[in-house]
């Protein structure tokens, strides 16, 4: 029995191993049969940009099928990274943001598309996908941080609506106005709601203070940012966070049910809030966007361009998807990142990895989009900065700081105090490794 | 064993072989499932715990790199020290909320079968539930918990969930809560085994309630309270779940546990080889401990 | 442990007094009984409450689920969201796969994991503790860890996205094994000696003495083992990604990722979801106090 127990651990280690490495074949190559790709999706009963995007390209490519998969949308990349090492990956699959782009591409795991990507023209949010020259991966997505407001809501507050040339400080003064306002009109509602999630402060903190790097182990650049959502949530301007988080509220509750004036939030609750307008899940009211609030003067009003944050939504190839439907799927590529497809997007309320001025007016024409001149500005004008810049330690920070992030904002720790953890420990557990 | 050892050699060895015949037949129906698919990649799991790899592709060797890393590593010793701190609040609670659910519904008394239904309720409500729950009912400002202590005269209830002091004793508070009806039901089985005139016996002597729990129910219990503590203490020093529901490690690091720690590390930072190094640590620190309870367990049942 | 007589008749399962007091006395034991009551009845309330909101939750509209402060009656009964669970979700479908999945396991399970509790629990062969401790083993490592080895391992063997997989995942584990070898154990070695001697097989010792000693422990075992395939969410969540393949969990889960905000529908399934489960409880709890005390053989 003793010698047989190091036998079976050899045997079952050689066995696991063994078998993760088999796999792959070659198919002869015939362009103009008929193909089927498949597309990894998620929630394809209530998220329609898969199917949009699958039946746009078939009416130019009709031998080319797209057979959507469906995947967990919370537990995404999960479940992703399970099927892509074990080798049952869909054919084409999508990168919900730029945080694990890193960790698919040094992988092995994307296919270099550089063919669909050069027939895309001048597209920015194309260059985090680029890796010496290649490009592995499209963007068909690019969503950006804006600031939405109830029009109803800053009427009851007798509060004048935003002119798209607000700073930090304006916002926060306004915050406090209209919970002021909102209160003497009786209403509970709160000026603003900031949610639960990191982004809120540290995703505007990063793209809009000079210098800022989230590489650089130094995080003293959020401290503003920080200090006025602790002010705001002390005041009663929004809800604090210890009850946002245990009280589980949601942001399409909060701002579609008009239980706050503004709410900071990405390009994507366009479509969700139309949605649930029509369901019924939120209240009809007057809504407006604005572009979000900025660092400083420079930058602010409608002759400058704004600045703010977002991931690019991408597509890439799987490198174990057969020889013979390698040209399908980056034709689907460069289809997808295109004009085509951004005017299809666009049309279900989806904002496209390209702004041009026609799918812009395909967005603002759905009904319940407003159509005055500063939602579309804030929509249309813009400088987006990544949130999760392309790095081997973007996820290893960003659970830092995701951290640092509770333990502020619960005030569990002082600001000065969670700063100077968060440094040392992006320092001695992310940057040096 | 003993007794097999001091047989003559001829006997032994054929009653050795018959013996090994017979009791690898009835353990290999179950042995074949569980060699191929739980101890196989478990196997894979020491020989990852040394390499660098990060799923893809193959496994770099770098020896006892991830250890030497795991001894620098504040986060892992957060881990390890909020680990503890729940495993021992949580074991003696969990251990006397069941067995007093159990020595209290293992009676015949009207509506027996409602109340121990009820107290295993929690163990198969859905975790998403439980967490929505608690979190409201822990709700600093607005939640009946605090609304509660501040009628009873306290004037600045805990933070809860919210709180980095007190989101542990929350969690766990939450743990027993969900666990005691299922570990009640090991007791409740336990309990039958123990024979009703023992206790007769022991009434006849005069003893007390007491005394009969003492000498009667404690020492007829005990191979399931062995199965229980040993049960519970890998489960505490595996907790995840709840603790991913209820506060995903916050506010700030005050509810990483290890498992968590291990999970953020694999599947969010894609370093498997270095999860897979916790693991081993967490493994060892589990399996220390359950093989220190053997032995006593030993000890005791040979004296 | 002594040896007991095995000819002494049964007693009931009770620690209930004579059955003719002294009248002090029954005053007494009806003050217990009743402090007893109200403890219980305290105790209940405080387990059931989360089980409460849930089912009150879905059956208010979906703005009234989070108010502050909590609203514990509805002011209107919403019996809709129980229409609409069926029509918005596949319900039947994943009820019907994570039942398939329960029994299937639980069978598995309990055959295979009593089978193997005897072999490790009454015959004594070389090797036996340390193959013992490697089922031990096992239980405390965090499955999470070895869980892509494990997923790899089992797409090679095309059990992935397949409900084979969480059987072959859930049935072979250790913990059915180690519990029933616990119980095996508490049962007087001499009573195997004795079937021994009069001839019985160790097969035969397994079914015709141990088996019915151990019921309670069986039905413990049963009843766990169901409980943890049912709601089991990780899983699923890694094996099975055909829509058509979703367990009740992995169901409801999707459900909540689709709609993130209706949380009474939410709480709808939730309570959908547990009520076989306690349906199975109170039917089977009977068993738990019906064991060794009543056959009259251990007892």
């Amino acid at each position: 029995m003793t010698r047989a127990i190091p036998g079976a651990v050899c045997t079952a280690m050689a066995l696991t191993l063994l078998l993760a490495g088999c796999g792959g074949e070659d198919e002869p190559v015939d362009p103009n049969a008929p193909v089927t790709i498949t597309l990894a999706g998620w929630s394809l009963s209530s998220t329609p940009e898969f199917k949009t995007l699958a039946d746009g390209f078939r009416a130019t490519h009709p031998n080319v099928t797209v057979e959507l998969k469906e995947y967990d949308a919370a537990n995404y990349d999960t479940q992703m990274i399970a099927d892509l090492a074990a080798g049952t990956a869909p054919d084409v699959y999508v990168l919900k943001n730029l945080k694990n782009f890193y960790t698919y591409q040094s992988g092995g795991q994307l296919l270099d598309v550089s063919d669909a990507g050069s027939v895309l023209g001048a597209l920015p949010a194309l260059a985090p996908y680029q890796v010496d020259g290649k490009t592995y991966a499209v963007p068909y997505r690019q969503d950006s941080w804006v600031l939405y407001y109830n029009k109803d809501l800053f009427d009851t507050a007798k509060v004048p609506h935003p002119t798209g040339d607000w700073t930090w400080d304006d916002y926060a003064a306004m915050a406090k106005r209209l919970t002021a306002g909102l209160k003497a009109a009786g209403s509970t509602a709160t000026g603003a709601y900031q949610h639960v999630w990191q982004s809120t402060a540290q995703g505007f903190a990063l793209a809009q203070t000079p210098g800022a790097d989230l590489l650089s182990g130094d995080y003293a650049y959020l401290k503003p940012y920080y200090q006025r959502s602790l002010d705001l949530q002390a005041a009663g301007a929004q809800p604090t966070f210890g009850t946002a988080n245990t009280n589980k509220l949601t942001y399409q509750a909060q701002f579609g049910k008009q239980q706050s004036a503004m709410l900071l939030m990405g390009t994507w609750y366009v479509a969700t809030l139309l949605n649930q307008r029509t369901s019924g899940d939120a209240d009809t009211f007057e809504w407006g966007i604005a572009p979000a609030p900025q660092h400083d003067r420079s930058t602010t009003g409608t002759s400058a361009t704004p600045v703010t944050f977002g991931d690019p939504t991408g597509m890439g190839i799987n490198p174990k998807i057969s020889k013979s439907k390698v040209p399908a799927a980056q034709a689907f590529l460069a289809y997808v990142a295109g004009e085509d497809a951004g005017k299809a997007l666009a049309g279900i309320g989806i904002t496209p990895a390209r702004a041009t001025a026609p799918i812009t007016e395909t967005l603002f024409a759905l009904d319940g989009v407003p159509d005055d001149a500063l939602s579309k500005f804030a929509y249309g004008t813009h400088e987006i900065r990544p949130e999760n810049p392309v790095s081997r330690h973007t996820t290893g920070i960003q659970n830092v700081l995701a951290d640092l992030h509770s333990a502020v904002m619960s005030d569990s720790k002082s600001l000065d105090e969670a700063i100077t953890e968060a440094q040392a420990r992006a320092r001695s557990e992310v940057l040096t490794q | 064993m003993a007794a097999t050892l001091t047989r003559p050699r001829p006997g032994r060895s054929r009653l050795v072989w018959r013996n090994t015949i017979a009791g690898w037949s009835f353990i290999l129906p179950n042995f074949v499932g569980f060699a191929l698919l739980t101890l196989a990649p478990v196997m894979a799991l020491f020989y990852l715990a040394f390499t660098n790899w990060n799923v893809f592709g193959v496994a770099e060797w770098t020896g006892l790199a991830n250890f030497r890393r795991m001894w620098g590593d504040a986060s892992f010793w957060t881990a390890l020290r909020n680990t503890l701190y729940y495993t021992v609040l949580h074991i003696p609670l969990t251990m006397a909320a069941a067995l007093g659910l159990a020595l209290l519904l293992n009676r015949r008394i009207r509506g027996v079968g409602f109340f121990r239904t009820a107290a295993f309720f929690p163990y198969i409500t859905s975790i998403v539930a439980i967490a929505v729950v608690w979190n409201q009912l822990f709700s600093p400002e607005y939640g009946p918990v605090n609304a509660f202590l501040r009628a009873v005269g306290v004037h600045s209830p805990p933070g809860w969930t919210t709180s980095a002091d007190w989101s542990m004793p929350a969690v766990v508070i939450v743990g027993t809560w969900r666990e005691m009806g299922y570990y009640m039901l090991l007791f409740l089985a336990g309990l039958q085994t123990i024979p009703t005139q023992l206790y007769e016996a022991a009434k006849i002597d005069g003893a007390t309630a007491w005394q009969r729990f003492r000498h009667v129910t404690i020492p007829g219990l005990r191979p399931t309270t062995f199965f229980v503590v040993v049960m519970l203490t890998i489960g505490s020093f595996k907790v995840f779940d709840l603790i991913l529901v209820m506060t995903e490690g916050g506010p700030g690091q005050s509810t990483l546990v290890l498992s968590q720690y291990i999970y953020q590390k694999g599947f969010v930072e894609n370093q498997f080889g270095y999860a897979s190094a916790v693991s081993i640590v967490l493994f060892a620190i589990c399996f220390g401990v359950t093989a220190v309870q053997f032995w006593i367990n030993n000890r005791r049942e040979n004296r | 442990m002594t040896t007991i007589g095995l000819t002494t008749p049964a007693a009931p399962a009770t620690m209930d007094g004579p059955a003719t007091p002294a009248p002090g006395r029954r005053v007494a034991s009806r003050g217990w009984r009743a402090a007893g009551y109200v403890a219980l009845v305290l105790a209940v309330v405080a387990l059931l409450l989360p089980f409460y909101w849930m089912v009150m939750s879905s059956l208010k509209t979906n703005s009234d689920v989070f108010t502050v402060p909590i609203k514990w009656v509805p002011d209107t009964l919403v019996w809709r969201n129980y229409v609409d669970i069926w029509q918005r979700s596949d319900m039947t479908t994943w009820l019907r796969n994570t039942l398939l999945l329960s029994v299937l396991v639980t069978l598995l399970q309990v055959l295979t994991g009593s089978f193997a509790a005897y072999g490790f629990a009454r015959i004594r062969f070389p090797g036996r503790n340390l193959l013992f401790l490697a089922y031990i083993g096992t239980i405390a490592v965090p499955w999470q860890s070895y869980m892509i080895p494990q997923f790899i391992l089992m797409s090679k063997l095309h059990l992935s996205n397949t409900l084979w997989a969480i059987v072959a995942l859930q049935a072979f584990g250790a913990f059915g094994v180690f519990l029933m070898k616990q119980f095996y154990e508490t049962i007087p070695e001499e009573l195997s000696e004795s079937a021994r001697v009069d001839g019985l097989s160790e097969f035969g010792i397994y079914r015709r003495i141990m088996l019915p000693l151990s019921r309670p422990a069986l039905a413990s075992l049963t009843l766990l083992t169901f409980v943890t395939t049912w709601n089991d969410y990780l899983g699923p969540l890694i094996y099975l990604r055909s829509p058509e393949l979703r367990t009740i969990q992995l169901g409801l889960r999707t459900f909540i990722s689709q709609y993130n905000a209706e949380y009474a529908l939410i709480m709808t399934g939730s309570v959908l979801s547990v009520l076989p489960v306690a349906v199975i409880f109170l039917l089977g709890q009977r068993h738990f106090v019906e064991g060794i005390a009543t056959t009259g053989l251990k007892g």
